[in-house]
């Protein structure tokens, strides 16, 4: 089942490789049939997860797969190595809580990206046959359990990523491009260090031969002694922890190695954008959650402080950041720093409820992010500029785009009653509760004021008021006296469309839906989330008991 | 099996949010937009709320009455290190939600019904509606809130219906703006509440009132004090924000560009009092060092405000600053001890000052648009019933004896008396003194007002030309509703639907509502219902010793009010009756004895400052003795200091404002040059690398490669002689060559 889930769009791929450049339409419709059926099956897992079940880790001495649902695990690689024993390495997938929430939210994503990418016209095939393998990347990297395999797919990201932003977006895509590809790669060059690192330290209890599995490796129990990560190491673990951690950190991205992403989203198109925000930034979180945290919890524990300070100027230096921007798009992608901070902000509190609020907002920033860049690109498509300054009194003469970027915009600043406030809530509760973060905690809340700031000036400035003199669109009165609108050279429906409609309701319905009732998500991760603080604290959890 | 009055409550909850999610989607699909769905639905809301109120305060009339009821919100199942941790949601309804409940709908629905005369022709007159049903749904969140964490959310929310019916004429810069400072400052004001529930939370790992309540009073608050002050002093500044206490008052008085039943709705009845209802639902953990920031804070911001109020020239403006004024009342009145006296007011006003804003806002819709009191005068033959219920709230708002403003102000003025005693006097006086200070301009300016717009003779010809010009720019957007052109400057009374939510808040406004004694709001209902709580707080060495200290000063001023036969009388039935609440804290017992017995001081001197501020205001305005104009123009620095409002939005602008800006721009240009600079410089640095490289390997190893290839050509054409083409000339060399191996091999073997 997660095969299929993750395969399936490389067989739409393939079979947009047999049909002819010109048949748009039918690209089109395959990549999105894929997409549809890729939502379906993670609707069936998401019915078949058990929340009962942990993840995380496999209990000692029990089955080497855990308590993970929907294994699927056979050799791939199998190399003898001599002296050092047999080379292996698994195709392994599965869940737990950390993954199913994310399995969701790359479905999702999935499909309104194929939605947005309706109107591109250059080059359908190959862009759509490089989305559906960006999509399989990202559905397997959050699935993989085997640390080689994650690592193929991680890297299998970065090629469709590049040509996406490379060939389809703006005016200086190249270098926003390259600067994507570069930085991320220099992060994944050190984690294919540690990675070697930890195979050589690690031991699969059952047979005895050294393993890639993350199960394995979240188990402290199975490090041999003496091995270059293994215990009696400690100043290798700090260096592969930090190293691990600057990868992922670039992912988030975490200031101060963010500046990709400004670039990347200003140049990309509006699906990738989408993509970027909604999926890919959370698997640098995730990375942390799923490696890089419960592989080295003392590391982690010695670290939360300052990973905290880093949260908390992601969320504040990204606030005014966000503030002074003139570009729109740059605007959010300033704010997806800021919101990302809460994100590790969260994870650095290390217990239950900054954790779970981490992950919740992981989700949640996801399909508010979606929203956002989905209502930059309603403005870009039609004045063709995304300058704030340029508009003015928009909600007058397009009522129904004001009103879901109301929702969007008071989603992002966290309004109670959406999603993203239930988990910047439970961000600050977990970073507060502990005495090493409180500091970072009572510093971080200037974010909520600033992020209103930015938001609410952006929009004020774009559709209250009146149109201002030099606004990209034309304003006329016919002789009743009723005002129109046009731009300057837009033939569409001025207000959003059925298919932007489409794309941005459902959305809304799950951002309102999951900010009165978290539970269908937070139900998911709860218990994963709790044995993740157990795995990480050892110590402190058994003092308590 | 749910209490019958939770039933009721959660249909109070939910009708008014149905209206809004019936208006928000299908106003221009119902006849008339649908006003008649929010006021049916909301009027519906007020007959539940009726219900309870009934139940609750004329059937059990039990101060100590208390229903609740819970659900889990959230399970975040065996948290390590916590055990099983769940987030809770509930309801709780006792006297005071019953009675707030019922303050809340019946104005709401009043202001529903009013708005359809005054919004009547609005283009989005439906959108009106919808956005006073998300406004009152949200505030009976707060109202019906058990716990912190759902009143901090339905908190938010009233922010939000406060910002969209401030914006309501959002195509108007002013309205914008304000818009967005309303919901800024509160947000300011937010973070400060928020910090007070982490506090809280982290302790307890509980949002509930009751369990964090109880946990304190076992001495489970592992902290020091000095956190729990820091707890009371962060969650009173969401009270700050909310109801527009200084520092954070400048957002109110801008928030007048709503129209005007919002105005009296949500920024004079409602949504500002529910930060004073907030504080009174954490009354019980505040500490006396919190208190006192909340009764100077109080204190400071009733004086400060009422000296804006004296100048200004906008009808709602004055107000507004009023209301802020009154809000400082409340808050100061909290900080007293003197809660339900707090709570009093907080009832009373919302009556008399809703009635004051619909008053304003039919006058308002009368003179065409027109809210500078200069320019009106001489309506009262024009507007009887205007006249006549504004004139009514205007005598509760200044505390005339017979109405209920005088029977909430009087309490909390004795409060703070008591207060300033029990304290030790010096500093302490000045919270009375402002509340007093406070009492004479309210007269004043209340004076000031009905006299400017109902006496005299009509002004509307005075206004001067280039007035008229810019206000018509923006009256256009100023409660622009485009009802039909009914005669230039004639001014008519307002139509039923308008009058009657006056008449009815106007008879709201008198004594007997609340108290058969006309001096005494303390024999009320009221506050029989609603008590001062026991905090619970252990009182410190410190404070208990200030307490005693006084207690002689204390003792003989009971003493003395005690010669008053009929207040001995009133203790006496008082303790024999036995429902006077008693103190364990012995702070709060001298403060409860001490207000009791400045009762009759305070009705002395607030009817003296009554007086002394109509007086004044006679003397100014109808006998003219003293000319305004020329008085301003002696005393312009200050005139100015106050008709600017202190200056405050100056301050503000100059260096929170302006140093936000800044300091986003320069971060702006330091991630784009410096940060990001860094990495094009790293890039730049392996591009030039590369280029180096380029060239070592341009020049160095493919010189190399070259220059091996070049010797192998060379060694190529000097072999190419030997290479004759010859085979006996190959063998001899093959000859020679084996010989010489030999000759090698055997010299070794040799060796």
């Amino acid at each position: 089942m997660l095969s299929l889930i993750v395969f399936l769009p490389i067989i739409a791929g393939l079979v947009i490789l047999v049909v002819p450049a010109s048949q748009k339409q039918i690209i089109r419709i395959v990549s999105l049939v894929a997409a549809l059926a890729q939502g379906v099956l993670a609707v069936l897992i998401w019915r078949q997860y058990d929340p009962t079940m942990a993840g995380i880790v496999a209990a000692p001495g029990g089955s080497p797969v855990g308590s993970f649902q929907l294994i699927e695990r056979i050799p791939w690689i199998t190399l003898d190595l001599g002296s050092f024993g047999p080379l292996t390495i698994e195709y392994f997938l599965g869940v737990d809580g950390l993954s199913i929430t994310m399995v969701l939210l790359t479905a999702l994503i999935s499909i309104i990206g194929i939605l947005s990418s309706w109107p591109i016209q250059k080059q359908v095939k190959g862009y759509f046959i490089l989305f559906n393998l960006l999509s399989t990347a990202m559905m397997g990297c959050f699935v993989a359990l085997d640390f080689f395999l994650f690592y193929v797919f991680w890297e299998l990201m970065l090629l469709p990523m590049y040509f996406l932003i490379g060939i389809w977006g703006g005016p200086n895509r190249e270098y926003a491009a390259i600067k994507f590809f570069l930085y991320t790669l220099f992060g994944s060059v050190f984690m294919l260090l540690v990675m070697i690192g930890l195979y050589f330290s690690v031991v699969d209890p059952l047979t005895g031969h050294h393993t890639f599995s993350l199960v394995a490796m979240a188990d402290q129990a199975n490090y041999v002694k003496g091995t270059i990560l293994g215990p009696g190491s400690e100043q290798w673990r700090y260096i592969a922890f930090a190293v691990l951690f600057v990868g992922f950190a670039i992912k988030v991205p975490m200031f101060p190695f963010h500046t990709w992403l400004p670039d990347a989203h200003v140049e990309a198109p509006t699906p990738i954008s989408v993509i970027l925000a909604g999926v890919l930034l959370k698997l640098g979180t995730y990375g942390m959650m799923r490696i890089n945290f419960p592989l080295f919890p003392e590391v982690f524990q010695a670290g939360m402080y300052v990973i905290g300070v880093f949260g908390a100027i992601n969320i504040i230096y990204g606030a005014f950041c966000a503030l002074a921007q003139q570009d729109l798009k740059k605007m959010v992608a300033y704010s997806s720093i800021s919101h990302m901070g809460y994100v590790l902000l969260g994870l650095a509190a290390g217990n239950s409820e900054g954790m779970l609020g981490a992950l919740y907002q992981m989700f949640n920033h996801g399909t508010i992010t979606a929203m956002l860049f989905l209502l930059v690109g309603v403005i870009y498509d039609r004045a063709h500029s995304r300058q704030i300054d340029k508009f003015g009194g928009l909600a007058s003469y397009m009522p129904v785009y004001a009103g879901v970027v109301t929702i969007a915009w008071f989603a992002s600043l966290g309004l109670p009653g959406l999603s993203g406030f239930i988990s910047e809530a439970f961000v600050f509760v977990g970073a507060f509760r502990e005495p090493i973060t409180r500091p970072i905690a009572m510093v971080s809340v200037l974010g909520i004021v600033f992020g209103a700031a930015y938001l609410l000036w952006s929009l004020q400035r774009m559709f209250l008021g009146k149109r201002k003199p030099d606004a990209l669109y034309e304003l006329e009165v016919d002789s009743h006296g009723h005002e129109h609108i046009h731009f300057h050279d837009w033939k569409g429906k001025l207000d959003l469309d059925a298919r932007e409609l489409t794309m941005l309701v459902p959305l809304a319905i799950i951002i309102i839906a999951l900010g009165i009732y978290p539970m269908p998500v937070m139900g998911l991760l709860t218990t994963s989330i709790n044995k993740l603080v157990q795995v990480l604290a050892p110590v402190a959890i058994s003092a308590v008991h | 099996m749910m209490h019958s009055l939770i039933q009721l409550s959660i249909a109070v909850l939910l009708l008014p949010l149905l209206s809004f999610v019936v208006l928000i989607f299908f106003n221009r699909r119902l006849p008339r937009m649908g006003d008649f769905v929010g006021v049916g639905l909301v009027g519906t809301a007020f007959a539940c709320a009726l219900t309870i109120f009934w139940q609750v305060v004329v059937q059990h009339y039990d101060p100590a009455f208390r229903v609740a009821w819970e659900f889990t919100w959230l399970d975040f199942g065996n948290v390590p290190g916590v055990g099983p941790l769940q987030v809770k949601m509930g309801i709780v309804i006792d006297n005071l939600t019953a009675i707030m409940l019922a303050m809340v709908t019946l104005i709401s629905t009043l202001v529903h019904l009013y708005s359809t005369g005054y919004m009547q022709g609005d283009p989005k007159y439906g959108r009106f509606f919808a956005y006073l049903g998300i406004f009152t749904f949200s505030m009976i969140g707060i109202v019906l809130s058990d716990n912190l964490f759902s009143i901090y959310m339905f908190w938010e929310l009233v922010g939000l219906s406060s910002y969209l019916l401030i914006g309501f004429y959002f195509y108007k810069d002013s309205a914008a703006d304000a818009q967005k400072k309303a919901f800024l400052t509160n947000r300011i004001g937010d973070i400060g509440m928020w910090l007070g529930i982490l506090i809280l939370y982290s302790q307890f790992h509980t949002f509930g009132y009751r369990e964090i309540f109880e946990n304190i009073a076992a001495g489970k608050f592992n902290m020091s004090n000095g956190w729990l002050t820091a707890a009371g002093i962060l969650l009173f500044m969401g009270c700050v924000g909310k109801s527009a206490q200084f520092p954070l008052h400048v957002w109110l008085p801008d928030a007048m560009e709503g129209p005007t039943p919002v105005s009296a709705l949500i920024h004079a009845a409602t949504m500002v009092a529910a930060g004073v209802y907030f504080v009174a639902r954490i009354f019980v953990l505040l500490t006396p060092d919190a208190l006192h920031v909340i009764a100077f804070i109080g204190a400071f911001t009733a004086f400060m405000s009422a000296t804006i109020a004296i100048t200004q020239h906008d009808i709602k403006r004055v107000l507004a600053y009023s209301t802020v004024s009154q809000l400082g009342y409340m808050v100061l009145g909290l900080g007293v001890g003197s809660y339900s006296a707090a709570l009093f007011h907080l009832l009373t006003h919302a009556f008399f000052k809703a009635c004051l804003f619909l008053g304003s806002g039919a006058i308002i819709h009368a003179m065409h648009h027109e809210q500078d009191m200069r320019w009106m005068g001489g309506l009262y033959k024009k507007m009887p019933w205007t006249f006549v219920t504004f004139s009514i709230a205007t005598l509760a708002l200044a505390g005339l004896p017979l109405t209920s403003g005088f029977l909430s102000k009087d309490a909390i003025l004795a409060g703070a008396l008591g207060f300033a005693q029990v304290e030790g006097g010096g500093i302490y006086y000045l919270v009375p003194a402002f509340g007093f200070a406070a009492a004479v301009m309210t007269a004043f300016y209340m004076g000031r007002q009905v006299w400017l717009v109902f006496f005299g003779e009509s002004r509307t010809h005075l206004k001067p030309a280039e007035e008229h010009g810019h206000d018509a720019h923006a009256a256009h957007g100023h409660d622009d509703h485009g009802h039909e052109d009914h005669g230039h400057h004639e001014v008519h009374e307002v139509p039923w639907n308008m009058r009657l939510p006056l008449v009815i808040l106007a008879t709201l406004s008198v004594f007997i509502v609340f108290s058969p004694d006309p001096l005494d709001g303390g024999k009320g209902w009221f506050m029989h219902l609603v008590q001062t709580p026991a905090t619970v707080v252990a009182s410190t060495e410190a404070a208990h010793e200030a307490a005693s200290l006084h207690a002689p000063e204390a003792g003989k001023l009971l003493a003395e009010a005690h010669t008053d036969n009929q207040h001995v009388e009133a203790a006496a039935t008082h303790q024999t009756e036995g429902h006077g609440p008693v103190y364990a804290d012995p702070r709060q017992a001298e403060i409860a004895h001490m207000t009791h017995a400045n009762h009759f001081p305070a009705i002395q001197l607030s009817s003296l400052m009554l007086v002394i501020g109509i007086g004044m205001a006679f003397i100014v305005y109808v006998f003219r003795i003293i000319d305004p104009d020329k008085t301003a123009h002696s005393i312009r620095p200050l005139y100015l200091y106050s008709f600017n409002k202190w200056y405050w939005d100056e301050i503000y602008d100059a260096t929170f404002i302006k140093g936000s800006m800044l300091i986003s721009k320069i971060l702006a240009w330091f991630d784009a040059n410096i940060v990001d600079g860094i990495v094009n410089g790293i890039a730049t640095i392996f591009r030039k690398f590369a280029f180096a490289n380029g060239g070592f390997d341009k020049y160095v190893v493919d010189g190399l490669v070259n220059f091996t290839a070049f010797t192998v050509q060379t060694t190529g054409a000097v072999f190419r002689k030997i290479q004759t083409g010859k085979v006996q000339t190959y063998l001899l060399m093959v000859v020679v060559a084996v010989l010489a191996y030999f000759a090698f091999y055997i010299a070794q073997l040799i060796k």
